[in-house]
């Protein structure tokens, strides 16, 4: 048996693939950035050493500021819509037969088997100022709320994250619903002969019952949210002005545009360092403890 | 054997009929709740559908919310010509497909090593990898570019592939972990009296109880990469090496004044998505469930 689970050819067979590609196509790059992010580099070249010269460049960067605010009201946006929303629906849908049950889920999941690009022209053609869905619904109802939605400073960011949160609402919302249905139901049999009403049971039965799908979702929410690049580079450019910049594009638009591979490289080096806190503190502070029915 | 395993994950498994608590008056707030996030998200879609059989004339003036009055065909037969949209789809299918294959092939080999095998440092590789769980793709794009052109294998179908795989190796580890811990020890035990090597047990025995996890992981996978965007961004420049969501972008480059056109296109590169998922919906939906029962 021993030699069994310690046969050791077995093992590096098993082991040395994963490990060397690891290593290799994301290990070797996520050091590379760290070092990189210290010199000044055009990607072809050594480079130069110039210590902390691009994070001091970073912190006076307006464009810094706001990609930075932009990733964090995209995480929040996505949190409170698929989350939120997700949760809402989840809990309607759970009540409801399960032919009608199957419906609702098809429908919601069905965006996120669209290409990515698909769903961004399909909203560029919704939000198109002259004659876009929305504007013309709006029109036809007398509002007058019609305006170039993407070319608003202060609104395009929401617009964007507006996009990807419609986009994959589906499959927080199929998470959340599959939670709940594997909640063993005499707990709201418990509740319903104490007298709870079934929003209540929800709340202290559901919600916390959850708690482990909850941290899965909001990683995914959150880092979704503060790499958020797709949407900028096909419906915006980052643009109106650098108003839609987050640090993934930010990122892009430094190295492959302008060359500052290096200055690139400082912004990518926060964006690892946002996405890893952001993940311990969720796992701090969500489902410590695993539950066990 | 077989069915003490299936004991033990039967008890996991939800029962089916189970009532929930219910009341008149939520249930129809729910249900009106429900209906109007299902226009929501449905419309948008049917309104491309719609578009794709309209010419410019009907989508902005005469019918913008109906359905086609004239079925134009010709749309699609201008998105064809204009757009080589198959030729996009087969190469997002290749890539998916092989990362999925490939990304199941080695985590389940890793995470079978280091669940249950014993060696040293098995701990520490297993949170090494899991690292990559933690780390945005967008972030190493640069080093990765860099790397890609450095071994020549820009615009080839391994250099989406390779990094493809190598992220999502992490996830996939960890909730294979997961699983392959929770099923008895008395598999291999079994396996090894009567006779059977190291990689027999892992073909023939651990592998077949795995399907549940492979599948969810295999749905996981596939859209990750089918959506991918930035690395091949990067990586692919040529035009006939595109994936779906690069070779989709009308928007950039020219501007299309052909709304019809351009919305067959995209129907094109959807439909055949949304009818596998129809299909299948159940089984996605089986697998993101037991996906939920693993992860963590």
């Amino acid at each position: 048996m021993e030699r069994f689970f310690s046969n050791k050819k077995a093992i590096a067979i098993f082991v040395l693939p994963t490990l060397i590609l690891f290593t290799i196509i994301v290990f070797y790059p996520l050091i590379q950035i760290f070092i990189k992010s210290f010199y000044s580099w055009n990607g072809l070249s050594k480079g130069t050493f110039i210590g902390f010269k691009n994070y001091l460049r970073l912190f006076e960067d307006t464009t810094f500021k706001i990609s930075i605010k932009n990733g964090l009201i995209f995480a929040l946006f996505l949190t409170i819509y698929q989350i939120g929303l997700g949760t809402v629906l989840a809990f309607a849908a759970s009540n409801v037969k399960t032919k009608g049950r199957n419906f609702f889920r098809i429908v919601y999941f069905l965006p996120v088997v669209l290409s990515v690009t698909v769903v961004c022209q399909l909203w560029l053609s919704v939000f198109n100022s002259e004659y876009g869905l929305l504007n013309k619904i709006f029109q036809i109802m007398g509002m007058d709320f019609m305006q170039d939605w993407l070319s608003d400073r202060n609104k395009a960011i929401y617009v964007l994250a507006f996009v990807n949160a419609w986009q994959y609402l589906g499959y927080q919302f199929a998470l959340i619903l599959a939670g709940i249905k594997s909640i063993p139901n005499h707990y709201y049999e418990a509740a319903q002969i104490d007298g709870a009403s079934p929003l209540k049971a929800h709340l202290k039965i559901t919600i916390p019952m959850l708690s482990e799908t909850y941290r899965f979702c909001l990683v995914l929410a959150i880092t979704g949210g503060l790499n958020a690049f797709t949407q900028m580079f096909i419906m915006t450019g980052g643009g109106p002005g650098t108003s839609s910049y987050t640090l993934t594009y930010m990122m892009y638009s430094s190295s492959f545009r302008a060359g500052e591979y290096g200055y690139g490289m400082a912004a990518a080096s926060f964006l690892v360092l946002e996405c890893l806190i952001a993940t311990i503190v969720i796992n701090r502070l969500v489902a410590r403890e695993r539950i066990v029915y | 054997m077989e069915s003490s395993v299936k004991q033990i994950k039967n008890s996991k498994i939800p029962i089916n009929k189970r009532r929930k608590p219910n009341l008149n008056i939520t249930n129809i707030i729910f249900k009106g709740f429900l209906w109007i996030y299902a226009t929501l998200s449905l419309y948008p879609i049917v309104w491309m559908f719609f578009y794709s059989f309209k010419n410019n004339d009907e989508i902005f003036v005469s019918n913008p919310f109906g359905p086609p009055t004239t079925l134009r065909f010709e749309n699609y037969v201008s998105a064809l010509t204009q757009y080589n949209v198959p030729k996009y789809f087969l190469n997002s299918v290749i890539v998916s497909l092989a990362t999925v294959c490939l990304t199941i092939f080695l985590s389940t080999m890793f995470s079978y090593a280091t669940a249950r095998m014993r060696w040293k440092g098995q701990n520490f590789f297993r949170i090494f990898v899991s690292i990559g769980m933690f780390i945005p793709v967008q972030a190493i794009l640069i080093p990765l570019a860099i790397l890609v052109r450095d071994l020549n294998l820009s615009n080839k179908y391994l250099s989406l592939i390779i990094p493809y795989t190598a992220f999502n190796i992490a996830f996939s580890s960890m909730v294979l972990y997961g699983f392959l811990r929770s099923i008895p020890m008395e598999l291999e035990e079994a396996a090894c009296i009567d006779g059977a090597g190291i990689f027999t047990t892992f073909f023939k025995i651990i592998l077949p109880n795995l399907k549940p996890a492979v599948a969810t992981l295999a749905i996981f996978n596939f859209l990750q990469a089918w959506n991918e965007f930035p690395i091949a961004l990067i990586l692919i420049t040529e035009n006939s090496m595109k994936t779906l969501p690069l070779g989709l972008l009308f928007f950039q480059g020219q501007f299309t004044t052909d709304w019809g056109a351009m919305g067959a296109a995209m129907v094109i590169a959807s439909l055949p998505t949304i009818l596998f998922y129809i299909f299948f919906s159940n089984q996605v939906e089986k697998a993101l469930t037991i996906g939920g029962a693993v992860k963590g």
